[in-house]
């Protein structure tokens, strides 16, 4: 019990001390025109050219399923998933493969573009004018760029 | 202490099934042998040791009187026994199996134990009073032996400790050497805690006795170990270093002495006294001895069977089958590896092959380790056949066949309830209420309930057949009627059809609810059960003459033999079981129905025509029906034709499930049951033939 609090305010003096200064590492990809940035502690890994296996009867940003090294991986498409027009998958087409929560989950994107460390206390919330269902924040970074963050536990609940 | 208390459920309830099940067989039998009472004893004595050693005071305490109970039945033999006291007997068994069940049950989910356990203790002392009356002579001086041991060895000691502090040592004991432990100050429980160190002496098989010799049972002795301290007496100086060494490690023990019984003159004045109670020890320590150490090295040779077995956990289990699926696969695929084509590879061949024969080994044994029989589940129903015969009242025998048979493991545990539901709704619906009405109709007054399970191949098939008074078709179909269960009329039904109607929802035949069967969740359920495990039930039943419950089971789920078929670019598995037949159709084979709907004729009967493709929206060259194949599946009662591209080959196959994040989507009723990795890494998704029916009824 005792060990149980010690460890807890352990916990939340790190929290505490790392709302001031703790830079995430973001993941970002751009789908459609958008940079979007993921936690990279969401990302397992980047893949390109696989194989996926259609999945009947299913919506159609759900693209199927593919065997990665025996894990059977469910694959969406975040552009169809936003409500974007799909695209033709080009060479630079690829899946980010993300583990949240338990699920594990193929993410479809146009590129990736970089991976940065951003100042979480820089992220911003969206206008309420502009919500969307999917981004939990953004920033900007650059003289016109803007990066949305893309909020996980959002893609895998689905209705 | 999680694991301990794992430990600790898994060998109780495997106890009580024992006990479970020598009660049902005694009872047959109508006496307990020499052997049954022996083993009574000995579970009994277990469940008390391990109890008090988790502190679960309501079952040892239950345990520890039927222990005394079965020590008298020991000593005076059955035979002492009439015949209302036998059947007395076993119902007092069954009602104190059913206590410790439950409070085992308590301890599963957590809950409080009931602290009122004083009826079952008093029935079971007026049991063994009622017993010992009649058998007085001999009976008698032993209980009052037992008695009067532990109350008068302490007031001996006491006096000795008095007397002489450094020299109290058990009076009656005849062991030259003596230790004494006294506990922490305060640690509480002294008596369990000098019970842990009997017991961790027994372990290292020494020969010792102890004193106070009732720790175990009576919590009063925790005052006399906190007064005096623990002893325990020893035979050799040899002996003292290895109980020292024990006890030393023992956890709460502050001090302990070692020193000689050196007034060799004052224990020989005390033997007389001592020898009627020192025999008493003896006669009780030496069936705790074998019934406390788990592992007697075949002592009393009750179950030298348990040894060859260990229990692992099941996640384990599943976590090895797992990895041998990827192993098969793995294989495969490196056999099939496209940088091989072409080359000539004797000695890879001949390894390969080698390879392959070892992985299929090791495939079929990670199976057979999840196989066990289904006897566990059927003795149950032994025991539901026999309450329920008392209750109602009907004489039913229930004969079991195949006990052997042996299924996957997650398969026997869900089958159980299916099975319990059909033979209960067998004994209070199907079975005639009166033996009057047996013998007018010609049976043998005796019912009979048959369970049997058998193999063929892939599937287990488990029968459950009485001969009682069948179900009434009429009957059933008015209820159905009223019900509002009926799609079309009444008159088109046929007997087939009408015991269908039994499992739907919202049926249930008896108007009255029983205590047994007849709470409206009804064979709807146990339909849903048996589905869910991929098996079919079907109801046969002669009016007058009785009724049949047969269920058909995949031996396994995780491996099934499966048809590779292909559509457009996508790949299916059929399950090999579904499939009746395939067969190339000709275009003037295929009729439109009224409603545009292609059906085929196979044997004499029409079958509708699901188009995969059109089914699934997959694109494809071949939509000709002479291009194609049909596939005849059959599940449950649903029989249609596939038309697929072509047969791509059987193969075994690895059944994994979907993602759970697709269940988002139901995939489940979309007719994919799972998927499985083929040979060239590539998914096949694998149909579930009865629920596609109903996907493709609802699209079109």
């Amino acid at each position: 019990m005792s060990a149980d609090t010690q460890e807890n305010t352990i916990y939340d003096e790190v929290l505490e001390k790392g709302i001031d200064t703790a830079t995430e590492r973001f993941l970002v990809f751009s789908s459609d025109g958008l940079n979007i940035g993921v936690s990279t502690n969401y990302v397992i890994e980047i893949i390109t050219n696989h194989a996926i296996t259609l999945l009947p009867l299913v919506p159609d940003y759900v693209k199927g399923i593919i065997n990665l090294r025996g894990q059977i991986i469910p694959i969406i498409d975040i552009r169809l998933r936003m409500g974007k027009p799909s695209i033709e998958y080009t060479s630079s087409t690829c899946i980010i493969v993300l583990n949240i929560g338990n699920t594990t989950i193929g993410v479809i994107v146009d590129a990736i573009q970089q991976v940065m460390d951003i100042d979480q206390s820089q992220i911003a919330p969206v206008p309420v004018e502009n919500q969307q269902e999917l981004i939990s924040g953004m920033i900007s970074s650059g003289a016109r760029s803007v990066i949305l963050f893309l909020d996980c536990e959002q893609l895998i609940r689905t209705y | 202490m999680d694991n301990m208390l794992e430990m600790y459920l898994y060998e109780t309830n495997t106890l009580l099934e024992q006990l479970d099940e020598l009660l049902i067989e005694a009872e047959k039998n109508e006496d307990f042998t020499s052997n049954d009472v022996n083993e009574i004893f000995r579970i009994m004595h277990t469940i008390k040791g391990s109890s008090a050693m988790m502190e679960f005071s309501t079952l040892m305490e239950i345990a520890h009187h039927i222990e005394d109970l079965f020590f008298f039945i020991r000593e005076n033999g059955m035979d002492a026994m009439d015949e209302a006291h036998k059947s007395d007997l076993f119902n007092l068994m069954f009602q104190s199996t059913d206590a410790l069940r439950t409070e085992v049950e308590k301890i599963e989910n957590n809950e409080p134990l009931s602290t009122n356990i004083d009826q079952i203790i008093a029935n079971i002392n007026t049991f063994l009073e009622k017993i010992s009356g009649p058998g007085e002579g001999n009976s008698e001086g032993t209980q009052s032996d037992e008695k009067t041991a532990p109350v008068s060895a302490p007031a001996d000691a006491q006096a000795i400790a008095v007397i002489n502090q450094d020299l109290a040592g058990c009076p009656k004991s005849e062991m030259p050497y003596f230790i004494r432990i006294h506990f922490d100050e305060g640690s509480g429980m002294e008596n369990l805690r000098a019970f842990m160190i009997i017991t961790a002496l027994r372990e290292v098989e020494l020969q010792f006795e102890h004193y106070p010799e009732d720790v175990e049972t009576n919590s009063d002795t925790a005052d006399t170990i906190v007064e005096n301290g623990f002893f325990v007496g020893l035979s050799s100086q040899e002996d003292v270093e290895k109980a020292v060494h024990v006890i030393s490690d023992q956890s709460n023990v502050e001090t302990y002495e070692v020193f000689e019984n050196a007034s060799v003159k004052q224990k020989e004045k005390k033997q007389a006294t001592a020898t009627p109670a020192d025999s008493e020890t003896k006669s009780k320590a030496t069936p705790s001895a074998s019934g406390t150490s788990n592992t007697p090295p075949a002592s009393g040779g009750n179950a030298p069977v348990k040894q060859s077995l260990i229990s692992v956990n099941l996640s384990k289990l599943d976590s090895l089958v797992a990895i041998v699926g990827e192993i098969v696969i793995a294989e495969s695929m490196v056999r099939s590896s496209p940088d091989l084509q072409d080359l000539k590879l004797d000695n890879f061949m001949k390894s390969a092959r080698q390879l392959r024969k070892l992985t299929d080994d090791l495939q079929d044994i990670a199976m057979s380790l999840r196989m066990v029989p289904v006897s566990g589940t059927f003795q149950k129903m032994n025991r539901i056949v026999r309450d329920m015969k008392k209750k109602l009242n009907k004489d039913t025998r229930l004969t079991i066949i195949g006990e052997n048979t042996e299924v996957d493991k997650t398969i026997v545990d869900s089958i159980s309830d299916p099975i319990m539901h059909i033979v209960r709704n067998s004994m209070d619906h199907g079975i005639e209420d009166t033996e009057e009405e047996r013998i007018a109709a010609g049976k043998d007054p005796q019912a009979e309930i048959i369970l049997s399970a058998t193999h063929t191949g892939s599937e287990v098939i488990i029968s459950i057949s009485d001969d009682g008074k069948g179900m009434d078709t009429d009957k059933i179909l008015a209820k159905a009627e009223r019900n509002g269960l009926l799609v079309k009329p009444a008159s088109e039904y046929s007997q087939k059809e009408i015991l269908q109607l039994l499992m739907l929802p919202g049926f249930s035949t008896n108007e009255e609810v029983t205590e047994y069967s007849g709470r409206g969740v009804g064979l709807d359920v146990v339909k849903k059960n048996v589905e869910a495990v991929g098996g079919t039930i079907i109801i046969t039943s002669e009016l007058g003459k009785g009724s049949c419950t047969t269920l058909k089971i995949p031996l396994t789920m995780a491996i099934a033999d499966g048809m590779e078929i292909s559509v457009g670019s996508s790949m299916f598995t059929i399950p090999i079981a579904n499939i009746r037949q395939s067969f190339k159709a000709a275009r003037e084979d295929v009729i439109l129905d009224s409603s545009g709907n292609e059906i085929i004729k196979c044997l004499d009967t029409f079958y509708p025509i699901i188009r995969i493709h059109d089914l699934y929206h997959i694109d494809t060259e071949v939509t000709n029906i002479e291009d194609g194949i049909l596939i005849w599946v059959e599940a449950s009662d649903k029989s249609y034709c596939l038309f697929v591209d072509e047969l791509l080959g059987e193969q075994q196959v690895v059944v994994k499930p979907l993602p759970p994040f697709l269940s988002h989507f139901n995939i489940k009723d979309s007719g994919i049951s799972g998927c499985t990795i083929l040979g060239d890494g590539n998914i096949s998704l694998i149909l579930d033939i009865h629920s596609l029916y109903s996907v493709s009824h609802n699209y079109y």
